[in-house]
């Protein structure tokens, strides 16, 4: 691997922890590819469009740039669902980042679903820069997927050395 | 075929044509072979081909300098192929002596059905379809398929496709999907949280040894994810969250890369069904992206290829 | 012998049950087929059919693969740690080999060094080691070029003897002696029995065929220490895995990593590995950047350094680091092949 340091490393180094509403609401992940989805979701905030609170946005150069190993540490930390978005195909900024990306998310999730991760938390879409309308469709279908699938209990350990690093 | 083997490989070190060989000499314990590395011409009559040539030699190649002649069953000469595309190796650089392979004993399924230890017996003879272990002075006949590894019983490709020599006719594949795949399916017939119980019990008890990377010629990073400190994404204590998470993404940086060569599983110490998730990884390609890996080596790898339309229905 | 025992191998059960009301006992048990010693269920005693030795060597029992130290927080006035709670229950292991036995008491002279590990050593101290002599060592095995009987063990409390259809028992330690006196429904030991164990332990012993050449083994080793051509010929097919070390009963390399988030967090130990290229990285760099390099650090280690630095060679001929080998990497073989001088 290349890179050292990437938001999510970031992330869990600087020690943010989850915070949990008492009742239990879904907590999604995305990574938004900066030249399509990054934009389609500010556009959909901008031109205030409702959508559940539950993604918690990192922007990401290109959806090619999301690494499998990026979903399972989200969902190691107690994130219920990852969501990687990137340009529709042929949009790339980087020509082929996304058919890259599709690959990838592909047989990730195919693969975490055979070992037994339920395939709703592993979610992926093409949102444009001025579709801040999918955009909420997406974050609002995601949301009611993994309401369906419940909290991600994944990691959780009644015995000693508990593996997942959210707390509370 | 190790007398040619020898030949060959003599002919080739006089020639300056390799500057040494990776093979099979016999292992230190009962029905054990070791992998041979040398240039001394002097080494070469110890090479030898049987049915317990366990390991996928091509691990070597990427740590080995010079022109190598290299020992490949059908496995491990696609696992070459593999580093070919990925620029590891230099196909000119290889000279690929290729058995054509009828499948490799599995001990541990000899040692199962004789009820004795490996060192307890007094012989394990392969001719044809049928396996004749003597334990004991009693003789027992087993058919291959029910002393082969796993992934021998699915292969498709038992002769080598890329070779510069090839030692025997070759063999023509007869891959049990059913049989081979039997494991896997018994995972795939359970719900989702059982087979994550599955797997989390199976890690409970990996001690990050990392024998299965370390066997495995797909894993050439020279800096491993699990041993990067910053971020630290996979702490080196052998929780089984942490194990889990190195294994599943180790399977999926083997993507189109692995061959089943099912070295993961032999090599672990602590009985980690490691191909289950190795050989979904090559049947997920074949679904998916219709990619056999190991079999041209002028196409580009899984992960660099793309089609303009696939995978779409996995994508909102 | 006085103060000796015997046992019918069909009160096993009955004699684990009668130990485990004061005892947590573990005894040989396979998990998924591979053998470790694990807490009795409290029924199977099948292991008297199979058990030859473990994969996991004993020493996990008091140096486990990974062990949470302490937790911390950050306080207002600096760090406040918390240490678990010491495990006060007093263990049993039952059927502990000869080998493995030794590999404890050579760990001993670590974890007791300059520093006093108390994770190691109160475990140890807790623990009773109920030895069984081999009968069937492995092809692999070489205790007695370490001066290892694979019947005997002075490094036990108890060593029973499986003489067919029963044990003789023997007290080694007064720890020994006194669960054996508080133990009952044991018959005294006969004659007969002890006269039967002796034969046994002759026959293991004669049954080790692979050896070691260890005279002057110091010297040897030194003298070829700068001879690279030999250790890159033995180190070629190493894959630097950790099998070797990991499964060694008398390797105790340990890392430390901290699990942090925010102001807290958890300080875990876990096995570590002088073959890994990343061994010693955290401090600084590996010494050994070559393969060569990292598998003359094992053997010389353990036949050389250790010797001269603790007065005991870290080996016990378990054969454990052979058998497990994933490319058949021959301990013996290379010691035994030592050249001359470089």
């Amino acid at each position: 691997m290349p890179f050292s340091v990437c938001s999510i490393g970031i992330l869990h180094f600087t020690g943010v922890k989850l915070k949990q509403a008492k009742e239990w609401e879904p907590k999604l992940l995305g990574f938004l590819c900066r030249w399509c989805s990054y934009a389609g979701a500010d556009l959909a905030g901008t031109s205030r469009k409702k959508y559940p609170a539950s993604i918690r946005i990192i922007k990401v150069p290109c959806s090619g740039r999301v690494d499998p190993l990026f979903i399972l540490k989200a969902l190691q930390m107690g994130f219920d669902g990852v969501l990687v978005s990137g340009c529709h195909p042929g949009d790339c900024h980087y020509q082929t980042g996304n058919y890259r990306a599709r690959r990838r998310i592909a047989i990730t999730k195919k693969f975490l679903e055979y070992a037994g991760i339920e395939p709703e938390r592993i979610q992926a879409s093409w949102v444009s820069a001025s579709e801040a309308v999918k955009f909420t469709g997406v974050v609002t279908e995601v949301t009611k997927g993994l309401e369906r699938v419940g909290a991600n209990k994944l990691f959780t350990d009644e015995r000693q050395g508990d593996g997942t690093a959210t707390a509370q | 075929m190790e007398q040619r083997l020898r030949s060959e490989v003599k002919a080739l070190l006089e020639q300056g044509k390799i500057d040494r060989v990776i093979g099979f000499e016999p292992g230190s314990l009962k029905f054990t072979t070791t992998p041979l590395i040398t240039s001394d011409g002097g080494d070469v009559d110890h090479l030898v081909i049987n049915p317990f040539i366990v390991n996928n030699l091509s691990v070597y190649l990427t740590g080995t300098s010079g022109r190598v002649g290299i020992v490949a069953k059908g496995c491990d000469s696609r696992s070459i192929v593999s580093l070919i595309q990925d620029n590891k190796v230099l196909r000119e650089n290889v000279v690929i002596i290729g058995i054509p392979c009828s499948g490799v004993i599995d001990l541990t399924k000899v040692e199962r059905l004789a009820g004795k230890d490996r060192d307890e017996l007094d012989d394990i003879v392969r001719q044809g379809d049928k396996i004749t272990v003597t334990v004991g002075g009693e003789r027992k006949e087993f058919p291959a398929s029910e002393v082969l590894f796993d992934n021998c019983l699915g292969c498709e490709f038992p002769t080598p496709r890329e070779y510069d020599i090839l030692l025997d006719e070759p063999v023509t594949p007869t891959p049990d999907k059913a049989i081979s795949e039997q494991k896997l399916d018994s995972l795939r017939e359970m719900p989702p949280e059982q087979r994550w119980q599955f797997w989390k019990e199976e890690f409970s008890r990996c001690i990050r040894c990392y024998a299965c990377r370390n066997v495995c010629p797909a894993c050439f990073c020279e800096r491993c994810f699990v041993e990067e400190s910053e971020p630290q994404w996979v702490l080196p204590v052998p929780r089984w969250q942490d194990n889990l998470i190195f294994q599943v993404i180790r399977s999926i940086h083997v993507a189109g890369r692995c061959t089943d060569c099912g070295e993961c599983e032999r090599a672990c110490p602590v009985n980690i069904p490691l191909r289950s998730l190795t050989r979904e990884m090559c049947n997920l390609a074949e679904e998916l992206f219709n990619y056999k890996v190991g079999i041209d080596k002028e196409a580009p790898p899984l992960f660099v290829a793309y089609e303009l339309e696939e995978a779409e229905d996995l994508i909102r | 012998m006085a103060d000796s025992k015997r046992i019918n191998k069909e009160d096993t059960g009955r004699l684990l049950d009668e130990w485990s009301k004061e005892f947590s006992v573990s005894v040989p048990s396979r998990e998924n087929g591979m053998p470790a010693m694990l807490p009795w269920d409290g029924k199977d005693t099948s292991f008297l059919e199979w058990y030859r030795n473990t994969v996991i060597p004993p020493k996990a029992n008091f140096f486990p693969p990974y062990e949470k130290m302490f937790d911390f927080q950050k306080g207002a006035e600096g760090y406040h740690l918390e240490l678990p709670p010491s495990d006060k229950q007093k263990q049993l292991i039952f059927g502990i080999r000869p080998c493995d036995a030794r590999a404890l008491t050579i760990l001993d002279t670590v974890f007791q060094d300059t520093y006093q590990d108390p994770y190691y050593l109160s475990r140890r101290a807790n623990t009773v080691l109920v030895g069984l002599g081999c009968t069937n060592p492995y092809d692999s095995c070489f205790c007695t070029s370490l001066g290892i009987s694979p019947g005997e063990s002075t490094d036990v409390d108890l060593m029973f003897t499986d003489t067919g259809d029963g044990f003789f028992i023997e007290p080694v330690s007064d720890k020994g002696r006194e669960l054996l006196a508080a133990t009952g429904g044991l018959e005294d030991g006969l004659e007969a029995d002890e006269a039967r164990a002796k034969d046994v332990k002759e026959a293991a012993y004669r049954k080790i065929t692979r050896r070691i050449d260890t005279g002057d083994i110091q010297q040897r080793l030194a003298a070829c220490f700068e001879n690279q051509d030999y250790w890159e010929k033995v180190a070629a097919k190493c894959v630097s895995c950790g099998i070797c070390t990991f499964l060694c009963p008398t390797c105790y390399c340990f890392d430390i990593n901290d699990e942090l988030s925010q102001d807290e967090g958890t300080r875990f130990r876990s096995w570590d590995s002088c073959s890994f290229p990343i061994y010693t990285r955290m401090p600084m760099e590996n010494p050994r950047q070559e393969k060569w390099r990292r598998v003359r650090q094992k053997v010389c280690h353990k036949y050389w350094f250790y010797p001269v630095n603790l007065d005991i060679t870290a080996c016990t001929g378990c054969g454990r680091c052979i058998r497990l080998c994933p490319v058949n990497w021959d301990i013996t073989q290379t010691l035994n092949n030592l050249p001359a001088s470089s």
